[in-house]
């Protein structure tokens, strides 16, 4: 640990005394890293992929030889990969591995002194998260945009704007923009920022990996929203691609296939960065009983990730294969077994869900207890139940199958699995509820998102336990009722904590303090606004409304109607929110070191912090949420060390 | 904790239980059940539905009651009292929830073995073409198509039931998945393409109800919608017999397969506008205009319609999707020649 120290402030004495290197002139700057090589190497590379599979069928006899679904599928891999070797994404390991002398590390591809460095490759883990960030909240808006379409086709039954292959397509680019583009990242990009700077590291373990594993996400968010472009349209059979429907779609189909192998590429990085970062850099002192409950949040995303990805990946390439090579993976006239894909895909699907909210338990506890100004309640019974969660998660697939016509005997107990994992969430409500109890409470915005998110997902947790009861799923799934139940934990859940987050963290990511009262503003509109456009759809889907359709039974028009309007004041209060982002971004005044009189490290240096975080290394003390305990300290630095005796005793 | 918060904390509780049990009673969530299966479902759905207000409550409580008593002003800059936590409480909130859940799942999969059961045939009842009924459901995009073995293997394009008497319904899909449901019988089940499944109903209830596709299935998704009809013991004995000599004198001469028949029992209709049928489909083009249609693919009606059904992707109309299933391709010889005179004007 103290090696690493060591060794980076040496860097970055270089980094301040060595003069950047002169920016490249004439022919060379065609060969230097960014966007201008991107610009000939992309079209090189397609050249690539289009040569590949003409040369292949025009030695095989195929015909006709240029075939233009072939050469879109490959150069769905070709090339993402030509921009990414010409913006640079490759460049360390390219040269490291063809025996090239390497580039001495000067740190010109570290922080970010203009604009402009937010568009090239960039190591700043800083950096990284605020393009994380600012990339998902583009794709966030794309996708609600997709949903207002939706709502807008829903408000009466019958067809109106769209036809049915556009409105599959409305619904499954906006599930898979949501999940992948959106709720995922945001919360890696949130953890990219805050992490090292709560373990007192002066950057992620893997700069570079962590650069590579940003710039593979607006990949996979282009190739989903470009996939209207193709003939035949989007990929139509919902972001749960289910096969057979999913082998006979249209070209469109592979576009999610790919995307997800990109958007799921970047996850595992991101997460094994996270692992690695998290075990390996810890300040001193900062034992696995000290970290912030974020840390231990992402912990444990991290671990499903890593250990849940590639089933998505193995069930899309299947697909993909079938669709492509003509393979019978899922064809059962030819001894596919079609409710293999619903396996492979919900044992990477059912983690999804907790890969896209603990992040967010982890925001929650931060926010709740600096505002409560108290500590955590149960703090390590909250970090256990983050692992227990972990581990049950991978136990309650099935509970997505339960009228898929799977072996009988599989319901009951993936039922009681599924039962068993509201025991840890339910830990979790409750401590943040002690948490409040006799607190000091300010409700600034992120208070206010964070008790929006335990409120609604409770909300949430409890519609789950209806739809783990197997008679109420059989007569729910496939409904409405999802759903509600869905948005509840994942707008209700994920999309409140990523507000929470992001408001939070926003004076110490940008250096300015946000404005209130449109931050409150932009609270009470979600708010109400979530809660009109979900909760009737809890009742349509009892009732006997299916999902994913265009046109429904004439009964159900005017609530259909109702929950259309409020949607679209849902939609706007998200103009608050940007406003809100932009302008305080430019103009909102200097935001303090330490606003909300945190103790953890992120807190304790300048807003925005410098660009390798701690100008010397803090020293960690005690348990980060000692509110009230008198003469408590988390971190302290080297001018001010003090004694272990004097450290709080962990509770 | 004081006396008196103590009883502000249970007059919030029982605010907001009442308010959420009222919402709970008021509004007539559950459809009106139509079977004896929906009618368990609804006893779990309550069962679940009271712990769920219990618990909402005591949240709801917590969480006003926090924002009311300890909010703190803008100048206060004190901290909490430094509670870090509490082992009997953590023991109880860890242990009464793992009660209730296991409550829960009991409850259900006792409901759901009772759901599953199907009453087989008694030796007294052995005679009883009833007990249990079996009908086999084919799912395919984007229609339904019942038969009944017992009866001559008779098909419907609608389901229709006696009342009080058990039905295995055995589905099976031609192409995709498809999920049958009928929201007032609670029961549901997909349709898995080279997958037997199947699905019991006691209906209970004289009626007319939907039938839904549930499980995304293309284009036609919305639309594949039928009707099941739950009718007196003794009026479904009438028309099944009725459609068993109707199917068995198809059987015997099927040269008088009725092109109409065809096509509805193939659910052309989900897809298709055809006026003679009653059709109003929209996905796939508009069947009236056939003529013109063949005109502009430069081909003879005749040829056309036929080459249209059996191998759909070889042309399809400008603006259309390539959408239509193959599975038409099997349709026996004297089915398809009936189709495509129905369709070519000629009455089949």
């Amino acid at each position: 640990m103290t090696e690493t120290v060591v060794g980076f402030h040496e860097h970055e004495a270089q980094a301040e005394h060595a003069p950047p290197a002169p920016p490249p002139r004439g022919l060379r700057r065609l060969l230097a890293p960014g966007w201008l090589r991107a610009l000939w190497m992309t079209p090189l590379f397609f050249g690539i992929g289009a040569g590949l599979v003409v040369l292949i069928r025009w030695l095989e006899g195929w015909h006709p030889i240029w075939d233009g679904s072939v050469i879109t599928t490959v150069e769905l891999t070709t090339l993402p990969l030509g921009f990414l070797a010409g913006i640079g994404g490759f460049d360390y390991w390219v040269r490291y591995a063809s025996g090239a002398p390497t580039r001495p590390e000067d740190h010109s591809g570290h922080g970010a002194r203009s604009w402009r460095d937010y568009f090239r490759i960039n190591t700043d883990h800083k950096v990284i998260g605020i393009q994380y960030l600012v990339t998902t909240i583009v794709f966030f808006v794309i996708a609600g945009l997709l949903a207002m379409f939706m709502r807008a086709e829903l408000a009466r039954p019958g067809m109106q704007f769209v036809d049915n292959q556009t409105f599959n397509g409305l619904f499954s680019v906006h599930a898979a923009l949501m999940i992948f583009l959106f709720v995922i990242p945001a919360f890696a990009g949130i953890g990219n920022y805050v992490i090292p700077l709560m373990l007192g590291a002066p950057d992620m373990a893997f700069p570079r990996l962590n650069a590579l594993s940003f710039w593979l996400l607006p990949i996979a968010g282009i190739m989903m929203v470009s996939s209207f472009l193709v003939p035949g349209g989007p990929f139509a059979a919902g972001w749960t691609n289910y096969a057979t429907l999913s082998v006979h779609q249209p070209l469109g189909n592979t576009f999610f296939s790919m995307a997800v192998q990109w958007a799921g590429a970047s996850s595992i990085m991101t997460a094994l960065n996270f692992l690695v970062t998290i075990i390996t850099m810890r300040a001193p002192g900062m034992t696995f009983w000290r970290m912030p409950l974020l840390v231990w949040a992402n912990f444990t995303t991290s671990l499903l990730v890593v250990i849940a990805t590639p089933f998505i990946a193995g069930s899309q390439f299947f697909v993909m294969f079938d669709r492509v090579m003509h393979t019978h993976f899922f064809d059962w006239t030819a001894g596919g077994y079609p409710l293999g894909y619903q396996h492979i895909f919900w044992f990477y699907s059912h983690p999804a869900v907790y890969i896209m909210m603990l992040p967010g338990f982890g925001i929650a506890s931060e926010v709740i207890s600096v505002m409560a100004r108290k500590p955590i309640f149960g703090y390590r019974l909250m970090a256990v139940s983050l692992m227990a969660i972990l581990i049950l998660g991978f136990s309650v697939w099935a509970h997505h199958m339960f009228v898929a016509g799977m072996a009988p005997w599989l319901r009951v107990p993936m039922m009681v699995t599924s039962m068993v994992i509201a025991v840890p969430t339910g830990i979790k409500v409750f401590s943040w509820l002690a948490t409040l109890w006799e607190g000091r409470i300010h409700f600034y915005t992120p208070m206010l998102f964070a008790l929006g998110f335990v409120s609604m997902f409770v909300i949430g947790g409890l519609s789950g336990i209806y739809l783990a009861a197997v008679p109420i799923d059989i007569h729910t799934s496939d409904t409405y009722f999802v759903v509600a139940h869905i948005h509840y934990v994942l707008f209700g859940g994920s999309l409140f904590t990523i507000f929470a987050g992001i408001y939070f963290w926003f004076p110490k990511m940008t250096g300015k303090m946000y404005d209130e009262r449109l931050g409150k503003l932009h609270f009470w509109l979600t708010f109400v606004g979530f809660n009109l456009t979900f909760f009737p759809m809890h009742w349509l889907g009892i009732q006997g409304m299916p999902r994913r359709v265009a046109d429904y039974a004439p009964r159900f028009a005017d609530l259909n109607l109702f929950i259309s309007l409020a949607s679209f004041g849902l939609g706007a209060s998200t103009l608050v929110f940007l406003y809100n982002m932009v302008k305080s971004w430019r103009f909102g005044p200097t935001a303090p070191a330490n606003p909300w009189r945190s103790m953890t490290l992120e807190w304790q240096v300048s807003s925005p912090p410098p660009v390798f975080n701690f100008d010397e290394i803090p020293q960690v003390v005690g348990t980060p949420y000692e509110y009230g305990v008198p003469g408590a300290r988390h971190g302290v630095f080297n001018g001010e060390r003090v004694h272990e005796q004097e450290q709080v005793p962990v509770p | 904790m004081r006396r008196g918060s103590i009883v502000q904390l249970v007059l919030l509780g029982v605010l907001f239980g009442g308010g959420a049990a009222a919402v709970a009673l008021l509004i007539p969530w559950l459809p009106d059940p139509a079977s004896e299966q929906a009618d368990r479902i609804d006893f779990v759905f309550w069962f679940v539905t009271t712990i769920c207000i219990a618990i909402f409550a005591l949240v709801a409580a917590v969480i006003v009651y926090s924002l009311l008593k300890f909010r703190a002003r803008p100048d206060d800059d004190s901290d909490g009292p430094p509670t870090h936590g509490h082992t009997g409480l953590e023991i109880v909130w860890t242990a009464v929830p793992a009660v209730l859940v296991t409550a829960i799942s009991i409850v259900s999969a006792v409901v759901l073995a009772r759901n599953d059961h199907l009453p087989q045939a008694s030796a007294a009842g052995a005679r009883d073409p009833l007990k249990p009924l079996i009908v086999k459901v084919t799912a395919q995009q984007f229609a339904w198509l019942f038969t009944y073995p017992a009866y001559g293997n008779a098909t419907s394009s609608t389901l229709r039931l006696p009342l009080h008497v058990p039905v295995d319904l055995k589905l099976k899909s031609l192409d995709v998945i498809h999920s049958f449901w009928v929201p007032e019988f609670g029961q549901k089940q997909d349709a898995v393409p080279g997958l037997d499944t199947h699905v019991v109903v006691t209906p209970k209830r004289l009626g007319t109800f939907p039938v839904i596709c549930t499980e995304l299935c293309g284009l036609g998704h919305a639309v594949m919608r039928s009707w099941t009809t739950v009718m007196p013991r003794a009026d479904f004995l009438t028309w099944a017999n009725k459609q068993k000599s109707a199917a068995g004198g198809g059987a015997s001469g099927s040269a008088t397969a009725s092109g109409k028949t065809v096509f509805v029992n193939n659910g052309c209709n989900g897809c298709h506008t055809f006026e003679p049928a009653g059709a109003s489909g929209t996905v796939g083009p508009d069947l009236d205009k056939l003529p013109a249609l063949a005109r502009k693919a430069g081909k003879p009606l005749d040829a056309f319609i036929r080459q249209s059904i059996v191998d759909p992707s070889a042309y399809v109309e400008p603006g259309y999707p390539n959408a239509m299933p193959g599975t038409f391709a099997s349709l026996p010889k004297e089915q398809l020649d009936a189709l495509v005179k129905y369709l070519s004007g000629g009455k089949g």
